[in-house]
């Protein structure tokens, strides 16, 4: 059954039993004669659980929805520390944004790393989940190397990729020239600002993929195995088993996984810092609305920009949402 | 087949949501909530201002002798030995917590504790290019309560670079400034015996030296988007006989005539030409200067800091250039010296510091001549600061260049000290960070052929025209 379906059941059995309790203790008060208001024994745990869920809701609500509120009101106002006025400006704050080159070529280089990020975490996270999928003696510590680049902070990867990138001393020269495939060092992260673009996301790429192995491998691993069984009684090869059964089935894992590669990639910050610095040809909007924020220190243009962040998000998740996401029933 | 295609579009049911209206009503109510409070309590927060141009007596009296406590020094250099540290611990009872930042990003961590009115250290850098910015925005106690502007002027050659509208917002913490660097063996094995004294002659002089296979891109620029390549470009704009902005700061490199903009062609000339490494295009100052200048990969660097050669070129730990590096007059388009331009840190107090007597205190103790001889290496490698430069004082510098013997360069920096000059006429503008930002960004991709020369200029000026009108 669906978990929906579960969870519907039990809240008409639930239903059921609150009524005939009410119903039950109605009748006992009726009985007695007495005029007391009895609360529902439903709204009696409805209560209780808000009473024990407030605290938390507190607690992320000042966390997170105060913030984005703040964001949001305060992008419309004159929010500069070199200018003391405070006073609301309306779209001014997105439209001064905008009218700055730099900041409309990040937009674009945010697109590239979200495009080409999303697709290369998300299918190389099913190929990893396809083939840690069976069990070996070996899983466990091919797992362990696959997350290793997840568990490392990426401003640690950063700096370890501006190594290897290094045209004079990086092992990626040195390799490449000792196989022979480039005849002298290279400058990786130099002229060519497309390479440098994707030389940059292959570091995202690298530290979100093993986020997108485990929501997949954990999707993989709930698919009965009769149903492969029964494709192959009918005669599917392996393809139509992955094609007509494993993809179809991988729709949640993949919504989650992509939907996490997303926000990583739209909010890509470390990477393009450390390995260009603020160079506007590989700057991501995060590192455009930092600068805005706190070196120009127009912060009323940095609130506008996250505002705009927070929204692409949202709406490319929800997108995601529609599209890949199915309920699964087995 | 068939049953494998029904049996999977089975599954393919679409995603139906329950109906929960009361969940909808209490997460909207939510949201407006939030933006209700938000709008009512968000009016004043970010602006961060403290209160700016304050009257000197604005800082807190503090008392002298025994204090107590401790402070947290958060600033962009390794620190003193523990020993010395000691002894000013022993003598005024401040226990010092010594932070590390590197320069780049204590600026934003200076910027995001002060906004926020927080507190992150008692003692932290006060850069010769944030004075206009943190003097309009308050965030730093005037210290002329606590130190003679007067009386320490005359020893101090670049304290007035600290100072904006007579308020004092930080004490010089070194005497550095932009100077030009050789390496003199490879200058000889090219066959030059003599050292340029114009911008063509140390053109051709490098040009000569990477045809002659001695150092295949001899001309140190580090040309990554930060700002060790805004100060590149203006010492070059000084060799080109000039300054990057006016006195009352409107540009001045808009005119392809002008020193400026020739500069900033210069650079990226001698980029494309093969001068610089390739390699250059992302790297930052000390790490091109760590890595290629102390290791040979480059010979020469018209723009870097005065302390290298002592605290970089000259240690066999980091460099394999040992007494082959020295300072020499900047080229200039006249065949005279370009003047040489500050390029000083200094320390303040910050508003939110918690110590502020400890503070006082230590910056006494740390600017001391003798101290800042010590840190500049007049006890050897014993007491130095690694990187650490000249001296703040006159007189510091004196004693270092005793003890030293003239070596490390002490002599020919002491030299050039004394026609320095500071890199705007009438200090830093407020919105030098903004200005710096579209400097090295423009630079580094005019440079890596993003964009012409033309519009990396145009770029620059419409910042400044922007932020002067």
């Amino acid at each position: 059954m669906a978990m929906e379906d579960v969870s519907a059941s039990a809240d008409a059995l639930k239903s059921e039993g609150d009524a005939m309790a009410t119903n039950g203790s109605l009748r006992r008060g009726r009985r007695r004669g007495s005029r007391r208001t009895h609360v529902p024994v439903r709204t009696q745990r409805q209560r209780l659980a808000y009473v024990l869920l407030a605290p938390l809701a507190l607690f992320i609500g000042a966390l997170t929805l105060y913030p984005t509120a703040l964001t949001t009101v305060q992008s419309f106002f004159r929010e500069d520390s070199l200018d003391p006025q405070h006073n609301f400006i309306g779209l001014r704050n997105f439209r001064d944004a905008f009218a700055n080159p730099a900041i409309r070529q990040s937009f674009l280089n945010t697109a590239i790393y979200v495009g080409f990020g999303t697709v290369a975490s998300v299918g190389l996270g099913l190929v990893f989940a396809l083939l840690l999928r069976r069990k070996s003696r070996w899983r466990a510590v091919l797992l362990a190397i696959v997350i290793l680049p997840w568990a490392l902070p990426p401003v640690v990867e950063a700096l370890l990729w501006a190594r290897i990138y290094d045209p004079s001393f990086g092992p990626l020269n040195g390799v490449l020239v000792a196989v022979g495939l480039i005849s002298h060092n290279r400058v990786w992260l130099g002229s060519n600002r497309w390479e440098a673009l994707l030389l940059i996301e292959l570091v995202q790429i690298w530290q979100a993929t093993p986020l997108s192995v485990l929501l997949i491998l954990a999707a993989l691993q709930l698919i009965p195995k009769e149903l492969y069984e029964s494709a192959s009684v009918d005669g599917a090869t392996a393809w139509h088993g992955f094609r007509y059964v494993t993809l179809p089935l991988l729709r949640p894992g993949i919504t989650v996984a992509t939907v996490a590669a997303i926000t990583g990639s739209l909010n890509i910050f470390d990477q393009p810092y450390i390995l260009t610095g603020s160079a506007s040809a590989t700057a991501s909007v995060g590192l455009q609305t930092y600068e805005v924020s706190f070196q120009n220190l127009n912060f009323g243009q940095g609130y506008a920009l996250s505002l705009i962040m927070t929204v692409a998000t949202a709406a490319l998740s929800l997108v995601v949402m529609r599209v890949v996401y199915r309920r699964v029933e087995f | 087949m068939s049953r494998l295609r029904s049996a999977s579009r089975t599954h393919d049911l679409k995603l139906t949501k329950p109906r929960r209206p009361r969940f909808r009503l209490a997460v909207v109510a939510a949201a407006a909530a939030a933006l209700a409070v938000a709008g009512c309590g968000g009016s004043s927060g970010s602006s961060g201002g403290g209160t700016s141009g304050s009257s000197p007596n604005s800082a807190p009296a503090v008392n002298t002798g025994h204090i107590g406590g401790s402070i947290t020094v958060a600033v962009a250099y390794p620190s003193p030995p523990a020993s010395a540290l000691a002894q000013f611990t022993k003598q005024t009872g401040v226990k010092v917590n010594w932070v590390n930042v590197g320069w780049d990003d204590l600026q934003s961590k200076i910027v995001a504790a002060s906004t926020a009115h927080s507190y992150f250290a008692d003692v932290t850098d006060v850069d010769w290019s944030k004075v206009g910015e943190y003097y309009r925005l308050g965030w730093f106690y005037p210290l002329n309560r606590y130190f003679s502007v007067a009386s320490l002027g005359s020893d101090m050659p670049q304290l007035s670079t600290f100072v904006d509208n007579g308020e004092l917002v930080g004490l010089p913490m070194d005497s550095s400034f932009l100077v030009t660097t050789m390496n003199m063996a490879d200058l000889r094995r090219a066959g030059i015996t003599s050292l340029p004294t114009t911008i063509p002659q140390y053109t051709a002089d490098l040009e000569r030296i990477k045809k002659s296979g001695v150092v295949a891109h001899p001309l140190n620029v580090p040309l990554q988007a930060q700002e060790g390549l805004s100060t590149y470009w203006y010492e070059t704009t000084a060799a080109f006989g000039g300054h990057v902005l006016t006195a009352d700061h409107k540009a001045a490199f808009t005119s392809p005539s002008s020193p400026g903009y020739r500069a900033l062609a210069w650079i990226v000339s001698a980029y494309k030409s093969g001068l610089v490494p390739p390699g250059n295009i992302n790297m930052a100052d000390y790490a091109a200067l760590e890595s290629d200048m102390a290791h040979n990969l480059t010979a020469s660097s018209l723009s870097e800091y005065s302390g290298d050669v002592a605290t970089i070129y000259n240690l066999p730990s980091v460099s394999k250039v040992v007494g082959q590096v020295q300072y020499i007059p900047t080229p200039s388009v006249s065949g005279s010296p370009a003047p040489n331009l500050g390029n000083p840190d200094g320390i303040g107090i910050p508003r939110t510091a918690h110590n502020v007597a400890g503070a006082v205190a230590f910056i006494r103790w740390f600017d001391a001549p003798k101290n800042q001889a010590l840190w500049a290496g007049a006890n050897g490698g014993h007491d130095a600061i690694e990187g650490f430069p000249l001296p703040a004082e006159n007189s510091g510098t004196a004693m270092l260049a005793e003890s030293l013997h003239g070596s490390g360069g002490i002599t020919e920096l002491s030299k050039l000290l004394r026609t320095s000059q500071p890199v705007f006429q009438n200090g830093a503008p407020p919105w030098y960070s903004q200005f710096s930002n579209a400097v090295n960004t423009n630079i580094h991709s005019a440079a890596a052929g993003q964009e012409s020369v033309a519009a990396a200029i145009q770029a620059i000026a419409q910042v400044v025209q922007s932020q002067a009108s």
